[in-house]
């Protein structure tokens, strides 16, 4: 289960991340697409934001799907 | 209701062909001329003072100028609104300041248009015809590509967005049910399709686009394209031909506007040219009026051609 959490999680991040790429210079969908979506994607942001964080730790994402506290 | 696009180059005579149409065919039917030109020239050609508002010029026309920069404004106020009450905890920082820099971003312009285009044919429904004065061809292709190339973007977000509430589904259902009273460890995820506000939306926003295509490209819509017999507008009206076929936008009808005795071989030249870019379009020769005529009385720069018998 943890790794469908994990997989699920980095859905979103790529949900976010083609719908807001152009706030880190990715080809984007139309502006107002993004716009329209915005307003509902509190959670994608916060994951998106997270992943970005973690993403230099990869031994600590690791434990964290393996469950190792 | 039938919906007439006039498009072409800046200054070959769109506004003023497509006035002139709109003025034939109120004498059968009811229209309504819209400008979307953000230089706005219908109230000088009907020699009408218009404000944002509409005008009656007559029981059966309607004038109505577009403010392109106050719609693309309106529609970020709005979406700023709803930001703001979905992100309440990120009203401390500078939204404000954020959304003062979209309003430049590329786009926003054109799906203002589409808006107030798709707004006009859904809320006029009291009128026969629908006459629309685009801006020039840049633009005018862009907005009307929008509905094509956004509808490709939603459909790849929609099946990632339908992947990622299989998953959660799985995880809810792996999950034991909660007791009662009992506060979720974590934040549980809405997985079903009808209650997903993004899907939702997305699907939304598809049926909308979608319904929007077929109008533009189906039997009730047609395309008008303006030229001059002048080489730079044939080269334009080529290209805009082009685009037009690409978005499968039903061009119908060909204007060479601004004919005179000294340029007619060439008009013959250019009409040439874009019969054999555009098989099987009718061509109308419009002759250039020398005089200056002001006033409402103006009969429309005496333009004889009746265009309108083919709408």
């Amino acid at each position: 289960m943890a790794l469908t959490s994990v997989e699920m999680e980095e859905m979103e991040n790529i949900f976010a991340l083609l719908v807001l790429g152009s706030f880190v210079g990715l080809p984007a969908p139309p502006t107002f697409l993004a716009v329209e979506l915005l307003p509902f994607m509190e959670r994608e942001l916060k994951v998106l934001s997270r992943r970005a964080e973690d993403a230099g730790d990869m031994l600590a994402e690791m434990c964290g799907t393996l469950g190792i506290d | 209701m039938k919906i007439l696009f006039f498009t072409g180059k800046g200054g070959v005579g769109k506004s003023t062909i497509a006035a002139a149409s709109a003025w034939q065919i109120s004498g059968r039917a009811r229209v309504l001329i819209q400008s979307l030109d953000p230089a706005h020239n219908l109230g000088d050609i009907f020699g009408v003072n218009l404000g944002n508002g509409k005008q009656k010029v007559s029981e059966t026309l309607v004038l109505q100028e577009v403010d392109l920069q106050k719609l693309a404004r309106d529609y970020l106020e709005r979406e700023t609104r709803v930001l703001g009450e979905t992100y309440r905890y990120l009203q401390v920082l500078n939204l404000d300041n954020y959304f003062s820099i979209l309003k430049y971003s590329p786009g926003i312009e054109e799906y203002a248009l589409l808006t107030s285009i798709e707004r006009t044919i859904n809320e006029e429904t009291d009128f026969d015809y629908i006459i629309f004065d685009t801006p020039p061809t840049g633009l005018t292709l862009r907005f009307l590509a929008l509905p094509s190339v956004t509808i490709t973007w939603i459909d790849r977000l929609i099946l990632i967005r339908e992947k990622i509430l299989e998953k959660r589904y799985t995880i809810q259902k792996i999950r034991r049910p909660l007791k009662e009273g009992e506060v979720p460890r974590e934040e549980l995820l809405k997985y079903d399709s009808g209650e997903d506000a993004i899907l939702r939306r997305l699907r939304c926003l598809r049926d909308n686009y979608n319904r929007l295509n077929g109008l533009l490209q189906g039997p009730e819509c047609t395309v008008v394209l303006v030229f001059n017999p002048d080489m730079l507008s044939l080269r334009e009206s080529q290209r805009l031909v082009e685009g037009l076929r690409e978005l499968r936008l039903p061009l119908r009808l060909l204007v060479d506007n601004k004919v005179t005795d000294k340029n007619l071989g060439m008009a013959a030249r250019v009409e040439k040219i874009l019969e054999s870019t555009a098989p099987g379009i009718p061509v109308e020769r419009v002759p250039l009026s020398e005089g200056l005529y002001e006033g409402t009385e103006a009969t429309l720069y005496r333009i004889t051609k009746d265009m309108g018998s083919r709408f």
